[in-house]
């Protein structure tokens, strides 16, 4: 059975501002109440994609959902899984062993904060879950000002780029032909 | 405590230069490239806020990578020091431990003023939903605060009402400087003074509603307190970032004292709120006090757009036409387009009003009144989106995507507050009524005068 790619959210580094909005997004959606306003807000916002400015790029990273995911093999626990083409964490089990830190080739876990439902556990994975849950998608997408953010899949994003290929070399092979008949 | 106290400032160690607050800076102010921190130049800054709104570039409670620890960036900003929220980049240094030691103290009587469009937001700073309507609740916040008298800007909108309209009733019937300018608004005030001195004649006389009730309460209000004016600590709940400076203005002691001691945003009102333990979901519905404390429908649509020129013609059109005006509501003034235009018959002639949301969109209108081209007589000018509602000291959205719901949802609950009160004119307002009677003898009068109005000026900065 061909099992489709796992999908993941990816920034363009040519509409991002850096405005952080949707690392503020993403906190916000992960959090246990409904927050509206800052005032609100009385707990630390852990998002869990992290804007990185540099003199090449700004843009958030987050994580990738890879195939063979190192975070995966890597942890002593298994609290991570593949299940509907994502990859998830089972945050209660998180012994906070750092392991899938070290794994991840693009720094897209952190470890920190308590989970507010189990107080037993001071550190935890926090990673990018597509917000898993949330109807209307992941928040750091329906967020961004710049509409800099977009959800890949890859199956999608394949075939759209196999049509604008075909439709452009219909294009010149068409205007080709046109020529010589003249 | 200067004007310069209130300025707006991005702090560099947490702006990441998105320049999202560049595109809603009304005065061009905000300076920096793309993806540097930026900085506001403070000769152009109005002070209304608008990038405190809209600023993301945030260091959460937790964050302990920044070189500056938290508790020095709360002491700067007068925060509390235990404050959890996260903290932006663009911010305005407020006066939350000031008025703190104040009601911990016993020094003062301490009365307090609260503008319109606190009532419609505060809420939210405790989880309700945006835009509740909450007057009741607000005047018992404020009472277990420990204020000693809790009154309201709503009865100064009132009075400005009854000074302004017999303003520009006179303006028209003198055939003198038209057209009339509101005045409630600091940040457009600050603005035509930096910007267009030459129009500065069009602006009226009267002071702010904050600085009427201001004086009111250290003159009248002290007598029949009984207490000397100097014992008087005058809080004003705002939801205006730029009322700070106003308070703050040289010559706004008309009273013989500074008339507003401090401004609070309603933001802040929030942190007293909290610290002082209080449930504001729990609270009973309680009154504001008589009488520098009752109000009409008129005085509470002060805080949205279009709701002074509203107020500004319950009450013109009864002197205009001299007789009364049955429908109160005057629809045609209120919408969210950024100008609106509308024609009055007030039976003797035609009225010609134009009201502004958003300071940008005043300009053409200006250069038509300084090119001697305007054809209407009175125009109200607030510098934020949607009038006060959506002030810069009004409770912050985490998230861009709920600004516009709220600032409909404060709109709303504006209209209903209104609709619900039993006046619906200021000059119906018995407290008013009463005011005159016994103290300011009559519009335009030599009280009014001395207290009510005052003059402006070209200079940047005083």
């Amino acid at each position: 059975m061909k099992q489709h790619l796992n999908s993941f959210v990816m920034a363009d580094p040519q509409k991002c501002t850096g405005c952080r909005v949707c690392e503020i997004a993403c906190a916000v959606a992960h959090s246990e109440h409904d927050h509206k306003t800052v005032g609100t807000m009385d707990q630390p916002l852990i998002p869990r994609l992290y804007l990185v400015q540099t003199d090449q790029s700004t843009m958030p990273v987050q994580c990738r959902h890879c195939e063979d995911a190192p975070c995966l093999r890597s942890c002593p626990v298994s609290i991570f899984s593949r299940e509907e083409n994502q990859i998830s964490a089972n945050e209660e089990y998180c012994i906070g062993c750092k392991s899938c830190l070290l794994a991840c080739p693009f720094g897209a876990i952190e470890l920190g904060g308590s989970s507010q439902n189990n107080p037993m556990h001071r550190v935890i994975a926090n990673k990018c879950d597509l917000c898993s849950g949330h109807a209307s998608g992941p928040a750091c997408v329906a967020s961004c000002p710049s509409q800099a953010l977009r959800i890949v899949d890859w199956a999608d994003e394949r075939k759209r780029k196999q049509i604008a290929a075909a439709n452009q070399a219909g294009a010149v092979i068409k205007q080709f032909r046109s020529m010589g008949e003249e | 405590m200067s004007g310069q106290h209130s300025a707006v400032t991005i702090d560099a160690e947490y702006c990441t230069g998105c320049r999202r607050c560049a595109a809603v800076c009304p005065v061009d102010a905000i300076e920096g490239r793309q993806g540097e921190a930026q900085s506001i130049n403070q000769q152009k800054c109005i002070m209304c806020g608008q990038c405190i709104q809209i600023c993301s570039g945030y260091a959460s409670s937790q964050d302990d990578f920044y070189d500056t620890p938290r508790a020095i960036k709360l002491n700067e900003r007068n925060m509390p020091l235990n404050l959890r929220e996260p903290l932006f980049a663009a911010y305005y240094r407020g006066d939350f431990q000031t008025v703190q030691a104040v009601l911990s103290g016993q020094r003062f009587h301490t009365i307090v003023q609260c503008a319109p469009a606190v009532r419609v937001a505060i809420a939210e700073e405790f989880g309700l939903p945006l835009g509740r309507l909450v007057p009741g609740q607000l005047a018992a916040v404020l009472r277990r605060i420990g204020f000693s008298r809790v009154y309201d800007t709503n009865f100064a909108a009132d009075l400005t009402i009854m000074e302004e309209g017999a303003e520009l009733v006179k303006r028209i019937k003198t055939g003198s400087t038209l057209p009339m300018f509101t005045s409630c608004c600091p940040a457009w005030v600050k603005f035509v003074e930096d910007q267009y001195p030459d129009l500065i004649a069009h602006l009226s006389s009267c002071k702010s509603p904050q600085q009427m009730a201001g004086t009111m309460f250290k003159t009248y209000g002290a007598t029949l307190d009984q207490v000397a004016a100097d014992k008087v600590y005058s809080v004003a709940i705002m939801p205006c970032t730029c009322k700070k400076y106003e308070a703050g203005r040289p010559e706004m002691k008309a009273s013989g004292y500074r008339d507003v001691d401090a401004v609070l945003t309603t933001r802040e009102l929030a942190y007293l709120i909290k610290a002082a333990g209080i449930d504001f979901r729990t609270l009973p519905e309680e009154s504001f006090d008589n009488p520098l404390g009752l109000y009409s429908g008129a005085g509470t649509i002060f805080g949205v757009t279009g709701g002074v020129m509203e107020a500004a013609l319950r009450t013109a059109y009864e002197i205009l036409a001299a007789k009364p005006l049955a429908e109160p509501d005057i629809k045609r003034v209120r919408g969210e387009t950024g100008v609106r235009h509308v024609t009055v018959d007030v039976g003797s002639m035609q009225l010609n009003t134009v009201v502004v949301a958003g300071l940008k969109n005043a300009l053409p209108l200006l250069e038509q009144v300084r090119a001697g081209q305007a054809d209407f007589h009175f125009m109200e000018v607030m510098t934020c989106p949607a009038g006060c509602v959506s002030g810069g000291g009004q409770p912050k959205m985490l998230l861009p995507v709920d600004t516009a719901h709220s600032h409909r949802q404060r709109t709303t609950s504006t209209y209903q507050h209104d609709a619900e009160l039993p006046i619906r004119k200021s000059h119906e307002n018995s407290a008013i009524q009463k005011l005159y009677r016994e103290f300011l003898g009559e519009p335009l009068g030599h009280t009014s005068h001395q207290l009510l109005h005052t003059h402006y000026r070209s200079e940047t900065r005083g």
